[in-house]
């Protein structure tokens, strides 16, 4: 991995950042509106690298690892990418294309969410700041 | 040769009468088919000085060498002629159930040449055809007029049909295939209307295809059927139709705003985007022949100012057309606006943009309450447009119906040098919705160097610029920035190449995206036989570009025509694209060089032409 020394640190960055794109009242609604089970599958780079958030039922909950339920969503790709798609840095449809990205079920909600990508990419920058990974942020 | 049945139909509907003549076979693997094989027709059979709306103008209907192949967006084909709105040469594309039943009635095509006596209809089943007369059918709106046939000749027949626009005459008529399916762009319905050709009914008994290779053919679109079904980007147009993604459109600045004045309006990107069309009114889905993408909309709207019955809905360029484009987000508006354009026979694109071209023209005063008989023509308000200015035009109604019914251009003409500065256009073509400054500076080219105009399916520009297209087999590895003219000459001349080869083989651009170019060779390959490596098969689309600039240089279009209004380059004042300038002219000289194009002429030179096997089709169509 480019940006990451193991697994564990970009699941940590994901997941830090979801729950701050939640206390932003405008990223949470937009969030309760997709309303699925996203898988964010990044088991390439590591067998626990994922994470998952459940966007159904009008709340937003995130955690680490596969979730038990079938996702109606799954996004599979490097941490890497993730990390450059997080910050805004790489075109998702350009991603898909080229099968850097691999998507499996609806992805309607998130193209909602898709113009919202950098606000998502301030936080983004923000939560490696506080985590003490200025250094991974992406110029 | 396989693929395609080696027939065309002529039919006199002054002499009224019909007959099958059989192009020569070299025609099909350079020139293809729709598009390009009615292009190559027409220098052979067509008159460069008709009128295109004199009885000697010929207006053909062509098919691909897919039509009636069970592939997800096989089933299109094109329709060309003379535009009577631009005056040179045009085409344009219609998806629908027509063409693979004109190939199974033993069809690759229709002329249609002369003026019959009275409204008639062509009437085509297994290797026949025949002229009868209708007049009851005239005047009639597309819906009633195509249950009406349906009633006489069948449920399963397939129609074409114009509306009251095209009878009249209106420049921006369209042609629908059985309600809901448009040829809309460039006027060909008025083509069909001056020809006394109310509609053409087709029904095939048969339903084989043969191609070259059965068993290649049958692997490879079975692998194709299931990638479109399975993409990502097709099943999100599935759910929710073209306009699935207007909502993103409007963040990058690409979805056009009154008149193209500005980039931005938040508050209209959810409320016409494609999921609330599905949430507030899709009744179901809809699907050409054999595509699983469905992305055509049944809706209903069952109270309200705008209630329509459940029928065909909006896709993604009407719910601009008649939205943010006039200063409205009504999407239950855009819902009626296109069902009556449809049942009307007008583009929804040249009405929409004509009509907020007129906005415009009454807020800067160009022109006032007299020439819009009484009428105050204000944003937004999209009643008077449904209830007054759209039937103007298609009866060319008052001052208003008759200044409109020639297109924007025309209209500006009239009016005077202030008005044409808010045209937004290009080769007389009103621009789709989709605005470069945002969707892609590239766009900004191939609208401009388009032969039929400011046109979006000429190429797929758009879909390279938002990264839906890799083809690194023929060098297109590119990580386009949309807001930068950075390699967009070098994308443009394969995309003018790949937009060609799609119109010619009347594929659909969006499952096409699924496709990846040595696909595409295999699939002419194992259906046509036409024996092609890449080179070849690039070589033909570039070959069909260069015989429509050809035919366009006769018409009197020169390289000072490959341009855009001005509005379109100038920076936008919101939005993502704010203040950034297109460097159109930079990117135009460019391309020029890569395709040899002469500065003046906007022709290739002889060595091109000779390189391309153009020379006997040059010399045809200069020496008038």
């Amino acid at each position: 991995m480019e940006f990451w020394k193991d697994e564990t640190e970009p699941i940590k960055a994901f997941i830090e950042l979801f729950n701050r794109a939640k206390q932003d009242a405008e990223l949470y609604e937009g969030l309760k509106k997709v309303n699925q089970l996203i898988w964010f599958d990044y088991t390439e780079d590591g067998p626990n690298c994922s994470f998952f958030v459940d966007c159904r039922g009008g709340e937003v909950r995130v955690s680490p690892g596969k979730p038990s339920d079938q996702p109606n969503l799954i996004m599979s790709l490097s941490a890497d990418d993730a990390h450059r798609s997080w910050s805004n840095k790489l075109n998702p449809v350009m991603a898909i294309t080229r099968r850097k990205i691999r998507v499996k079920g609806s992805a309607t909600g998130l193209l909602k969410l898709a113009p919202k990508l950098k606000k998502v990419a301030i936080i983004y920058n923000d939560t490696l700041k506080d985590l003490g990974w200025e250094n991974k942020i992406i110029p | 040769m396989k693929g395609s049945t080696g027939h065309f139909l002529y039919v006199d509907l002054s002499d009224g009468l019909t007959n099958s003549f059989c192009p020569p076979i070299d025609y099909y693997s350079r020139f293809i088919g729709g598009s390009g094989f009615a292009a190559r027709l027409f220098v052979e059979r067509g008159n460069f000085e008709a009128d295109p709306l004199d009885p000697e103008a010929l207006l053909t209907f062509s098919l691909g060498p897919f039509a009636g192949l069970n592939l997800s967006g096989a089933s299109r084909f094109s329709a060309a002629a003379c535009s009577p709105l631009t005056g040179h040469w045009a085409d344009s594309s219609c998806g629908g159930n027509f063409a693979p039943e004109l190939k199974f009635a033993g069809f690759d095509g229709i002329l249609v040449s002369g003026k019959a006596k009275k409204p008639s209809v062509l009437v085509i089943s297994d290797h026949t055809a025949k002229i009868e007369t209708y007049p009851e059918l005239w005047g009639l709106g597309v819906e009633k007029a195509t249950a009406t046939l349906k009633q006489k000749f069948g449920k399963a027949s397939k129609t074409l049909v114009i509306g009251p626009a095209g009878e009249n005459l209106v420049k921006f008529a369209c042609i629908m295939n059985d309600g809901h399916s448009a040829f809309g762009r460039t006027g060909l319905g008025a083509v069909m209307g001056s020809k006394g050709l109310k509609a053409i009914v087709v029904r095939a008994k048969d339903r084989n295809f043969l191609a070259e290779d059965p068993m290649a053919c049958r692997k490879l679109v079975s692998e194709l059927n299931s990638r479109i079904k399975e993409s990502v980007t097709l099943s999100v147009m599935r759910e929710n139709g073209t306009a699935a993604n207007l909502e993103g459109g409007v963040h990058l600045g690409d979805v056009p705003i009154r008149n193209f004045t500005s980039n931005f309006w938040e508050e209209m990107a959810e409320a016409l985007t494609g999921s609330t069309l599905s949430e507030k009114y899709l009744k179901r889905r809809a699907n050409c022949d054999f595509c699983s993408v469905a992305c055509k909309r049944i809706v209903e709207i069952t109270q309200g100012p705008f209630a329509i019955p459940k029928g065909p809905g909006p896709e993604y360029e009407t719910i601009v057309s008649f939205g943010s484009l006039i200063g409205s987000m009504d999407l239950a508006a855009t819902c009626k606006a296109g069902r009556i354009c449809n049942d009307l026979g007008m583009d929804t694109i040249s009405s929409g943009a004509t009509i907020a071209w007129a906005l415009e023209a009454f807020e800067n005063g160009d022109i006032g309450v007299k020439e819009c008989d009484g009428i105050q023509l204000k944003w937004g308000d999209i009643n008077t447009i449904i209830d007054h200015i759209l039937p103007s035009i298609a009866y060319k109604k008052g001052n208003l119906g008759s200044l409109l019914s020639d297109g924007s251009v025309a209209a500006a003409k009239k009016i005077g040098p202030s008005s044409q500065d808010y045209n937004v256009q290009a080769k007389g073509l009103e621009a789709p919705m989709h605005d470069p400054r945002g969707g892609g500076h590239g766009l900004a080219l191939t609208y401009a160097v388009s032969h039929r105009g400011a046109c979006h399916v000429s190429s797929p520009m758009l879909f390279m610029e938002m990264g839906a297209c890799y083809y690194p087999e023929v060098g297109f590895d590119y990580e386009l920035d949309p807001l930068s003219s950075e390699n967009k000459a070098e994308s443009a001349v394969l995309a003018m190449a790949l937009g060609a080869l799609e119109n010619s083989a009347c594929l659909c651009q969006f499952a096409d995206r699924e496709i990846s170019i040595p696909e595409w060779v295999a699939l002419f390959n194992s259906v046509a036989g036409f024996n092609w490596d890449i080179h070849d098969m690039i070589k033909a689309g570039r070959r069909i570009f260069y015989l429509q600039r050809l035919m366009n240089h006769r018409y009197g279009l020169r390289a000072e025509d490959d341009k855009i209004s001005s509005r379109l380059l100038t920076p936008a004042v919101d939005g993502a694209p704010a203040g950034i300038v297109i460097e159109f002219e930079k990117m135009r000289t460019k391309f020029y060089n890569l395709m040899d194009l002469n500065p003046e002429t906007g022709i290739p030179s002889r060595k091109t032409l000779v390189d391309y096997n153009l020379e006997i089709e040059a010399d045809i169509i200069l020496k008038g």
